[in-house]
């Protein structure tokens, strides 16, 4: 489907894809900075993947990881200890902020009833207005020729292995954990619970709104260390306007076409850091401009959508006529 | 003193009128008990093609033509999605949003060769009518006229769209097949068609709130213009149940606070801020509300 739109613009479609290839898939330099790019997506996707399996409608991952980014700009510019203990402490600082961004509409739902999914989003651009001012007025890096902050410390840089930065690590690693956690934990089949069938989850002894709280400060964590791990060990190491850039919504699709499970989760979020880093060499090779991915995505998860749930609709329509003619025939 | 007052009222019918243009569409979706909130991505689109065929064709009404198309068209993508290929709503909504904005953002590189903003003396921007009786009284002169034409036909729309919903046929059907399709079904409506006829509405009418963006409010494209817009239209329409006249209502009170921001810009305020004032209002609204329904709850 989307060659027809490649092929408008009068570009040869399997260019493009053999571009896509080389540069997101075809050595272990494109691969490793692919990975490298999905690092972000996939905390992002795993935030909204258990937000909207809880049933919690957050939608808040872009300013959530905005905050967590400029936390630890702003401190790795100025915190001063070792380094084993800079790196992780930056990154948690940088959880805690976007858990605190996402607490604020905890507190706001918990306290005054507002509708987590408007506040989340309006939060959003709050937070992205906010993070522009820091660094344009406070903290900005007079020698940047857009506002940013000051680099972080050399040693806060998150070393890489052969290219492959061990932010990605992390990233699987808190994956994983959020995978075992709503799997196996009691609080993770509450959670699930709750997003099942919210009466059912009260009837059995949950309570409601301080298991949304969490799931807010635990999506939260999740959004904000997406953003400090890129600060860390993203390319830039400081922060810039526009260094959130789509991270929250792609995440948000992530989650969605991976059915809120946090393994496909995992598995989407490499599929669109490889298109994403692919986008870049795409538009070296060919005319095709990078911004084309962003419509891709958005193509790939409304097909992708679509075709799951009209097979189940029409599906379970033939079932149900299969089964009437059974019914009929035998009487 | 005075001007600035005159000139904040101004400024608020000028603001408020895209976000009361993409509420009253979202209200017939949101009658209709579709959970629509991709007015975000059909206003995008609308503003795009409205600078598209204005800059192409030299002509503001070419703008608003293609820009209907395109509403249409989302709409359509829409529907095909939501309605008949029974997708969730809201996944299909968030999909139609990134489509409009990876669009726009891509057409704009591909087609003007331009990153961020396409601003150009070849965008014809829409007329902007004078209010011929008004000479005589300088301050409603300053507050009523010389507005784009669009805004005096969005407010005029308001009081017909009340009208549409609450007493004519139409309006009757689509609340019911809203209400309960199934039962509407047996009074002989096709609740798919009906569904399908008020999306589309709304999307002309998101995309002729693009259109006032684009071509009325400014005249350029920026890349992610309409900014949130549709969101916050999407919070009036849940905050006021849809009704048009407590739309029209509430979309001043935003247009007043984000003229208020525009107007603090000037002062000592950094502009940050006062780009955030509309997203607080928000916020602030939506307590209100809270507060009000926790009190009849209670």
């Amino acid at each position: 489907m989307s060659s027809v739109f490649i092929k408008m613009q009068r570009n040869s479609p399997l260019e493009v894809y053999k571009a896509l290839y080389d540069y997101g898939l075809g050595s272990w330099y494109s691969f490793s900075s692919s990975l490298n790019a999905a690092t972000p997506l996939i905390l992002t996707g795993v935030s909204a993947a258990i937000a909207f399996a809880s049933g919690v409608v957050n939608l808040g991952q872009h300013g959530q990881l905005l905050m967590g980014a400029i936390v630890t700009a702003i401190l790795g510019v100025y915190l001063d200890t070792w380094r084993w203990v800079g790196i992780p402490l930056l990154a948690v600082t940088g959880g805690v902020a976007g858990a605190l961004w996402a607490g604020i509409v905890a507190a706001m739902r918990r306290f005054y009833r507002m509708d987590e999914f408007i506040s989340t989003l309006m939060m959003n651009f709050v937070a992205e207005y906010f993070t522009i001012y820091l660094v344009t007025y406070p903290f900005l890096d007079k020698k940047a020729y857009v506002p940013a902050t000051k680099l972080i410390k050399r040693l806060y840089f998150m070393p890489d292995i052969n290219g492959l930065s061990v932010a990605f690590l992390v990233a699987l690693v808190v994956a994983a954990f959020c995978h075992w956690y709503m799997r196996t934990t009691k609080r993770g089949y509450e959670f699930r619970m709750m997003g099942y069938n919210v009466n059912f989850a009260k009837i059995g002894g949950c309570s409601i709104e301080s298991n949304v709280t969490l799931v807010l400060l635990y999506t939260g964590f999740l959004s904000g260390l997406a953003g400090s791990l890129l600060i860390l060990g993203g390319t830039q190491h400081r922060f810039m306007k526009g260094i959130g850039a789509n991270f929250g919504w792609d995440g948000v699709m992530i989650a969605i076409i991976a059915n809120n499970s946090v393994i496909e989760t995992i598995l989407y979020a490499l599929f669109f850091g490889i298109l994403k880093n692919g986008g870049i060499g795409m538009e070296f090779e060919t005319s095709v401009p990078s911004e084309f991915i962003v419509f891709l995505q958005a193509v790939i998860v409304l097909t992708v959508v679509a075709t799951r749930s009209a097979i189940e609709f029409y599906g379970q329509r033939i079932k149900s006529l299969v089964k009437l003619r059974k019914v009929v025939t035998k009487g | 003193m005075t001007d600035l007052i005159f000139h904040i009222f101004g400024a608020t019918l000028n603001s408020s009128t895209p976000i009361m243009l993409a509420a009253l569409g979202g209200m017939f979706t949101y009658y209709a008990n579709i959970f629509n909130i991709a007015m975000e991505g059909m206003m995008l689109m609308g503003a795009f093609f409205a600078v598209y065929g204005s800059y192409f064709f030299g002509s503001w009404a070419v703008g608003i033509l293609f820009a209907l198309l395109s509403g249409i068209s989302m709409a359509l993508l829409f529907a095909l999605f939501a309605i008949y290929l029974h997708c969730d709503e809201f996944i299909t909504g968030i999909g139609i949003n990134m489509v409009a904005l990876g669009w726009t953002t891509y057409a704009l590189r591909s087609t003007f060769k331009v990153k961020g903003a396409l601003i150009s003396p070849r965008i014809i921007g829409l007329p902007r009518w004078q209010i011929p009786f008004l000479h005589k009284m300088p301050f409603l002169e300053e507050i009523f006229s010389n507005h784009p034409f669009v805004l005096y036909l969005a407010f005029g729309l308001a009081f017909v769209l009340d009208l549409l919903i609450f007493d004519t046929k139409f309006g009757l059907r689509l609340r019911a097949t809203g209400e309960d399709p199934e039962t509407a079904k047996s009074a002989g409506i096709n609740p798919a068609g009906v569904k399908l006829l008020s999306t589309i509405l709304c999307g002309i009418l998101s995309a002729m709130a693009g259109v006032y963006l684009s071509l009325g409010y400014v005249t350029l494209f920026s890349e992610n213009m309409s900014n949130g817009r549709g969101w916050i239209s999407l919070a009036i329409i849940i905050l006021v149940k849809g009704r048009p006249l407590s739309i029209l209502g509430l979309s001043l009170v935003f247009g007043f606070f984000e003229s208020i921001g525009l107007i603090l810009q000037h002062y000592k305020l950094a502009p940050q801020f006062a780009s955030m004032i509309p997203y607080l209002a928000t916020l602030f609204v939506l307590y209100v509300y809270g507060k009000q329904r926790r009190r009849t709850e209670w």
